[in-house]
């Protein structure tokens, strides 16, 4: 890895380290994951499972947070504070800080849900759950979609501001969580211009519903691992893409 | 020079004077006044009356979308709740959306175990209505077919509740296909053909089940069930005959054994032990040894 890639990535995660929020929203999602305890109290049967539905979901949601609130800021900060003409001034290219500006926030996701994820294994294993391998198969494809959604932010924080940064990703994150729709109303559009362009909107938008294997993990349905593998090439394809055109974007960004 | 709380509390008086105070006054007068209309509004609803209880329940697919991705969480929240609501015994009718709910809940989550199961048990036992309990574990079996469980609680409500024993039997006979079914299914199932009037076809599967029972509970009981069945089919046969003889010969048969002297019977029954029945000479009664706890219906 180039020393410019690798100084941004470092310095970016040192930075979203010092946060104060980042520290909270992990302390909020250990602590709801924690609290799922509380919810299987209330119901019948299979309590282990509403213990992980509960655990996962904090997890997963606190963990988006984490990605979006990072991610919307990272670059717009660096201009707007102008410490992008300091970075930009030295031998490192527009696309190197792009490319470390993403390696760092996967960093630090990596490091938040990896934290969150050991504290969850051993509160599983202590609450009777034992050591079940397929939350590790879980994690590793919500750090997917996180990675997804940290490409998201960070091409809407390379163009406009936090707050429409934050409305754009949060929007494409909750219709990547219903893009399997589609298949459920593509037939019922009549006019066939519309099917197309349902049709490659379908295709353009992230559809983060791969990565959601909860259902399975908590069920112990079977997961196909073709299914693994695709979701996997897709998250590296999107992110290749989304990174592609964020650089295209900032290379023609002028700065004041 | 930094001011006490009570110098302070002398500057704010002289500089907001009778406003200050109006203000505080309003503030307090409008939160009771609201307090004030909260109660009556109270008191013109009946939060768990007819009207309410039900303001509207988006259908499973509808749940599955505004879920989010959470659809797990959501299953589990709205089955807790289900629970906790059919728990609220004064509600009268709470059980309008019953079969709505849980379809609901099983549609967002078709592999969660428990609905169903709980869902079915609300239905027979509290909404007394066996059918929804039977069309929401049929739903189950379909989404879980490696599933027994559902099938099984189908052909147990079928058996105690409709008496329709041979739907029961369909059921108990889909359980017992599954894998990692237990071994009593086949003896329920057993059961219940039994039930429907065919002791030939019971009998078949009793004594597949008493030559190959792998522990001595299943033989004991497929043992008792063949008992049962063999001394239904015999007594009924030996009373008329013991009538035929006493037609004949104008007396009892002092033992069995005379009927197959008078040629009435080729040879004289025995129990499933191979031991003989016990007859009365007295009476003319004749009754198996073992005494049975299962009844026909």
């Amino acid at each position: 890895m180039k020393a410019s890639i690798r100084g941004i990535a470092v310095n970016t995660f040192k930075e979203s380290a010092r946060n104060k929020m980042f520290y909270l929203l992990v302390f909020f999602g250990i602590l709801f994951a924690l609290s799922s305890k509380l919810v299987s109290f209330l119901t019948l049967g299979d309590t282990m499972k509403v213990l992980k539905d509960t655990g996962l979901a904090a997890i997963n949601f606190f963990c988006v947070l984490i990605a979006v609130f990072t991610g919307i800021n990272l670059v717009y900060k660096e201009i707007e504070k102008k410490t992008v003409f300091n970075i930009l001034s030295k031998p490192v290219s527009r696309d190197d800080f792009i490319i470390g500006k993403f390696l760092g926030l996967a960093l630090t996701m990596l490091t938040a849900l990896g934290s969150m994820a050991v504290i969850f294994f051993a509160f599983v294993a202590l609450s009777g759950g034992g050591l079940d391998l397929k939350i590790a198969l879980y994690f590793f494809m919500l750090f997917l979609e996180l990675l997804v959604i940290i490409a998201i932010s960070l091409l809407f924080s390379a163009f406009t501001t936090p707050i429409l940064s934050f409305i754009f990703t949060v929007s494409l994150y909750l219709i990547g969580q219903v893009m399997w729709t589609y298949n459920e109303f593509k037939d019922l559009l009549a006019i066939s211009a519309w099917r197309t362009a349902t049709r490659v909107l379908y295709y353009l938008l992230p559809n983060l519903d791969k990565f959601n294997i909860k259902n399975e993990v908590v069920t112990g349905a079977a997961i196909a691992p073709l299914s693994v593998l695709f979701a996997s090439l897709y998250a590296a394809a999107y992110v290749l893409a989304l990174l592609a055109i964020t650089i295209l974007i900032f290379r023609r960004r002028e700065f004041q | 020079m930094t001011r006490g709380p009570r110098e302070e509390g002398r500057v704010a008086r002289q500089r907001y004077g009778l406003k200050g105070r109006w203000l505080a006054l309003a503030a307090l007068s409008g939160l009771l006044l609201a307090s004030g209309m909260q109660a009556r509004y109270d008191s013109t609803v009946d939060y768990f009356g007819d009207r309410n209880v039900f303001v509207s329940l988006p259908s499973g697919k509808t749940l599955k979308i505004l879920s989010f991705g959470y659809r797990n969480l959501a299953a589990d929240l709205l089955f807790i709740w289900s629970i906790q609501f059919y728990s609220t015994y004064h509600i009268a009718n709470r059980f309008d959306f019953l079969e709505r709910v849980y379809e609901a809940i099983t549609d967002i989550t078709p592999q969660y175990r428990e609905p169903y199961i709980i869902g079915s048990l609300i239905m027979v036992h509290e909404a007394k209505d066996v059918p929804m309990a039977l069309r929401l574990l049929e739903k189950g079996s379909r989404h879980n077919p490696a599933e027994w469980l559902f099938d099984h609680d189908a052909g147990f409500y079928s058996y105690k509740y409709l008496k329709d024993f041979p739907r029961a039997e369909r059921y108990y006979n889909r359980a017992a296909a599954k894998p990692g079914a237990p071994e009593f299914i086949r003896r329920i199932k057993a059961h219940m053909v039994y039930l429907s009037d065919d002791p030939q076809t019971a009998a078949r599967m009793y004594l597949d089940i008493y030559r190959n029972a792998r522990s001595t509970l299943e033989r004991d009981s497929a043992f008792n069930h063949l008992y049962q069945i063999k001394a239904e089919a015999d007594l009924p046969q030996l009373k008329a005959k013991i009538a035929e003889y006493r037609q004949n010969f104008g007396r009892l048969p002092r033992a069995l054994s005379e009927l197959a002297r008078a040629g009435l019977v080729r040879e004289v029954p025995r129990d499933f032990a191979g031991n003989e029945y016990v007859y009365d000479p007295q009476t003319g009664t004749v009754t198996a040894q073992r005494i049975f706890r299962w009844k026909k219906r």
